[in-house]
């Protein structure tokens, strides 16, 4: 308990890894290296990009640009359609909503503690949150905004004028910054509070008798840790651990039209485009085989309100989740990935007993605090930009 | 469809003698009705009806709320019926759309003429334009490749797969069916008041630009249009505007005040062809009222007045505008003429598709063993 009580001090973190590698930490140990634990979140510092500076005005504006559905395609849905504060800041269902006449084809991720990333979206697409937004906002299946309307209509609103221009010294809105601001925004939602932090930082009442034994299962028998670690509770790596193809693809046509776009918009050749019936994952932006169906290990903070869970929402509790860790990588009805030669060999068999994993997913929900509901930001609305009079006063 | 469009130009052949013949009877030089004439058109049926199937088709926009026809509606002649065209939803739009009757006969497109090309290239452009229909055409491809009926009329028409390449083939392919139909002038059917006024017409200069078989030079003039302020006070039309002028390099377009026309083609540094707008043809005009390129006048009367001012007030307004000080009989006799060149609406199942289309896409079945 000192020991984790000691690493909770960002100063130390240099320190934490000798410590761990001494203390050695049981089962999990890995010889000749530190053996991963778990931090607080407040262990680590918010990355700031040094050309993006969170200032509160810059902020404000971020909020009611997530909120504003004027940045999409037909103005019906903003950032917060698919990450719904009432939903996790996520989407409840396997797939997330996608743009009106579409389905996306993954799992919306939430939004809490998302800036801590090093990299945003499931197969680490995007380098940051700055370009995360627009890739969202732009993108077929989910905003299906251009450039030039939503900057033209941020242009038609006056307090978005006066902000942009006190913010970012823009004359007119630029859709850039509309994403800087944006991110800025995404970096204040952040959770530091939850019952796991405060053990971690010395509480011991913080965590149930049920919990504490859950986390040695989650150290210990249960491997989680080898990738769920840190103040992240992911060590950022893109793994293949058997989730199998969601099966809404064998019965939505919905679902297929995007199957076969994402195919093309990620890029595929012609015989990945024939014959793929599962996501690739990180292959699109490695084009690597040995990266087909990789995904990025999600953080595990914030779980008890994103279920679905995985890149594409196979599980809708956690009690699932245990199950299919239990099995080796497998679900209830046998199914696993398409490419289980990629599998990660540490995804094995658990043989937990029904007590262990009861006590593991009661531990998992200590990852979580208070639900986050905020008050939705009020929007300003759109202004004519001349007088009848000036328009008349034109000469030709 | 092709065996109806040569039996149309064989009425028309009949038609070109008694025209001639009313030339020389009229005593005007270099005037007679054989200019008049629309070239015959090969249609390929199969792939005209799938275009017309795609045409009417909503799932063809990026939130499938729109199809071609909800800005070219056919009980308006294929052109909107207000003032601006609605856009897509989200925004509102800064012209009127120009009814597609004859369009197949073209060679430049758009009130401002800024795609020369071909039909296949504006359909593109009217797809994915995101102020018009703002698809994504790949996903635009999956979804016709998601409808059953589609994949079999793909095939009927000789393209194989459905492909977003062959959709912007099938349109203009559907696009030529619609050619003007049982026009008094082209059947040799005008009254005498039209008659009257095809004379006004060739006498007050009308021909110097709306000459040729759809009556139109297919050159941009300035006449001196007024601005449609709702361009410019509705926020929603102003967006698509600001968006459009944006991207299309106008300088200083926030500031901008007027529709800069043709100005996008060439941008001359004088600015003198700012406001010039394509002559457009005047055939199916008793169908695609209200008019002008931003639809400022309503009816042919307030056209036919508009000319005889001499046009609207502008420093690039073409010299060729004066006004014409027509009598009373001389105005109503040129809207009589203007009237007898549109024929029958293009409004039944053979332009219209009236099938329902799936509420849902239907599933693939057995996908995991399908080649997608």
């Amino acid at each position: 308990m000192s020991i984790l009580k000691q690493q909770s001090l960002p100063s130390l973190l240099a320190a934490t890894l000798v410590v761990g590698s001494v203390a050695g930490f049981g089962s999990v140990a890995i010889a000749g290296s530190a053996a991963p634990v778990l931090e607080p979140l407040d262990s680590i510092s918010m990355p700031i990009p040094p050309d993006n500076k969170q200032t509160d005005a810059k902020i404000a504006l971020g909020k009611q640009l997530f909120f504003d559905p004027r940045l999409g395609g037909d103005a019906s849905i903003s950032c917060s359609s698919c990450h719904d504060p009432e939903q996790g800041w996520a989407w409840a269902e396997d797939f997330s909503r996608g743009y009106p006449g579409t389905v996306h084809w993954r799992n919306s991720q939430t939004i809490i503690n998302s800036q801590y990333m090093g990299r945003q979206f499931w197969a680490g697409a995007a380098a940051s949150g700055e370009k995360q937004a627009p890739s969202a906002a732009k993108g077929g299946v989910a905003g299906n905004g251009e450039n030039d309307i939503m900057e033209a209509r941020l242009a038609l609103i006056p307090e978005y004028v006066t902000a942009f221009n006190e913010v970012f010294g823009d004359e007119w809105p630029l859709i850039g910054n509309a994403w800087r601001a944006i991110a800025s925004y995404e970096r204040t939602l952040v959770q530091t509070d939850t019952p796991l932090d405060n053990f971690l930082k010395g509480d011991a009442s913080a965590l149930s008798e049920e919990q504490v034994r859950g986390k040695a299962v989650f150290e210990g028998k249960g491997g989680c840790i080898s990738c769920h670690n840190g103040a992240l509770a992911t060590n950022e790596e893109y793994v293949n651990i058997g989730v199998p193809p969601n099966v809404r693809w064998q019965e939505d046509g919905l679902a297929q039209i995007t199957f076969r776009f994402e195919q093309y918009a990620k890029g595929q050749t012609e015989e990945g485009y024939r014959h793929a019936k599962s996501d690739w994952g990180l292959y699109y932006r490695t084009k690597n085989k040995w990266d087909r169906s990789k995904f990025r290990v999600p953080s595990l903070r914030y779980t008890m309100y994103t279920a679905p869970y995985m890149h594409n929402g196979v599980f809708y509790t956690l009690e699932e989740v245990v199950d299919f860790y239990d099995a080796g990588g497998m679900d209830s009805e046998g199914r696993t990935t398409l490419f289980p030669e990629n599998k990660d060999a540490r995804i094995q068999p658990l043989g937990l007993s029904d007590d262990e994993k009861a006590d593991l997913i009661t531990f998992l929900e200590a990852f979580s605090g208070e639900e986050m509901i905020i008050d939705k930001p009020s929007l300003p609305e759109y202004k004519a930009l001349f007088t009848e009079a000036e328009l008349k006063e034109v000469k030709k | 469809m092709v065996k109806k469009v040569a039996k149309r130009v064989s009425r028309q052949k009949r038609l070109l003698a008694a025209s001639l013949a009313l030339a020389v009877s009229c005593t005007l030089v270099g005037v007679s009705h054989a200019d008049g004439a629309l070239p015959e058109l090969e249609i390929n049926a199969a792939k005209a009806e799938l275009g017309k199937r795609l045409f009417f088709d909503k799932r063809i926009s990026g939130d499938a709320a729109i199809s071609c026809a909800t800005c070219h509606m056919p009980e308006n002649g294929y052109s909107t019926n207000e003032a601006l065209s609605p856009g897509y939803p989200g925004n509102g739009h800064f012209r009127n759309s120009i009814g597609l009757i004859n369009t197949a006969h073209k060679k430049t497109w758009l009130h401002d003429g800024r795609l020369g090309t071909n039909l296949n290239d504006v359909t593109r452009e009217m797809i994915t334009e995101d102020y018009i229909m703002n698809m994504d055409m790949r996903i635009m491809q999956e979804r016709v490749k998601q409808d059953p009926k589609y994949i079999e009329m793909f095939e009927a028409a000789g393209y194989g797969e459905p492909s977003n390449g062959s959709v912007r083939k099938a349109i203009p392919e559907y696009l030529k069916t619609l050619t003007s139909r049982g026009a008094p002038y082209d059947t040799g059917s005008m009254s005498d008041s039209a008659k009257a006024g095809e004379v006004v017409f060739n006498e007050k200069g009308c021909a110097s630009c709306h000459s040729g078989a759809l009556f139109t030079d297919g050159k941009a003039h300035n006449t001196g249009v007024p601005e449609n302020f709702d361009v410019f006070l509705d926020p929603m039309n102003h967006q698509a505007f600001i968006a459009f002028t944006m991207f299309q390099g106008v300088e200083n377009y926030m500031a901008l005040k007027r529709d800069p026309g043709a100005y996008v083609q060439w941008k001359k540094a004088d600015g003198s062809n700012m406001g010039t707008f394509m002559t457009p043809s005047l055939r199916e005009l008793t169908q695609t009222a209200p008019y002008m390129h931003n639809g400022m006048l309503a009816s042919l009367g307030d056209v036919v007045e508009f000319y005889n001012n001499g046009g609207g007030e502008d420093s690039n307004k073409d010299s060729a505008m004066q006004s014409l000080e027509m009598t009373n009989q001389e105005k109503a006799d040129l809207v009589a003429f203007l009237e007898s060149l549109s024929g029958e609406a293009l409004t039944g199942p053979e332009h219209v598709w009236t099938e329902a289309y799936p509420e849902e896409y239907p599933v693939i079945e057995d996908w995991v063993n399908q080649a997608n």
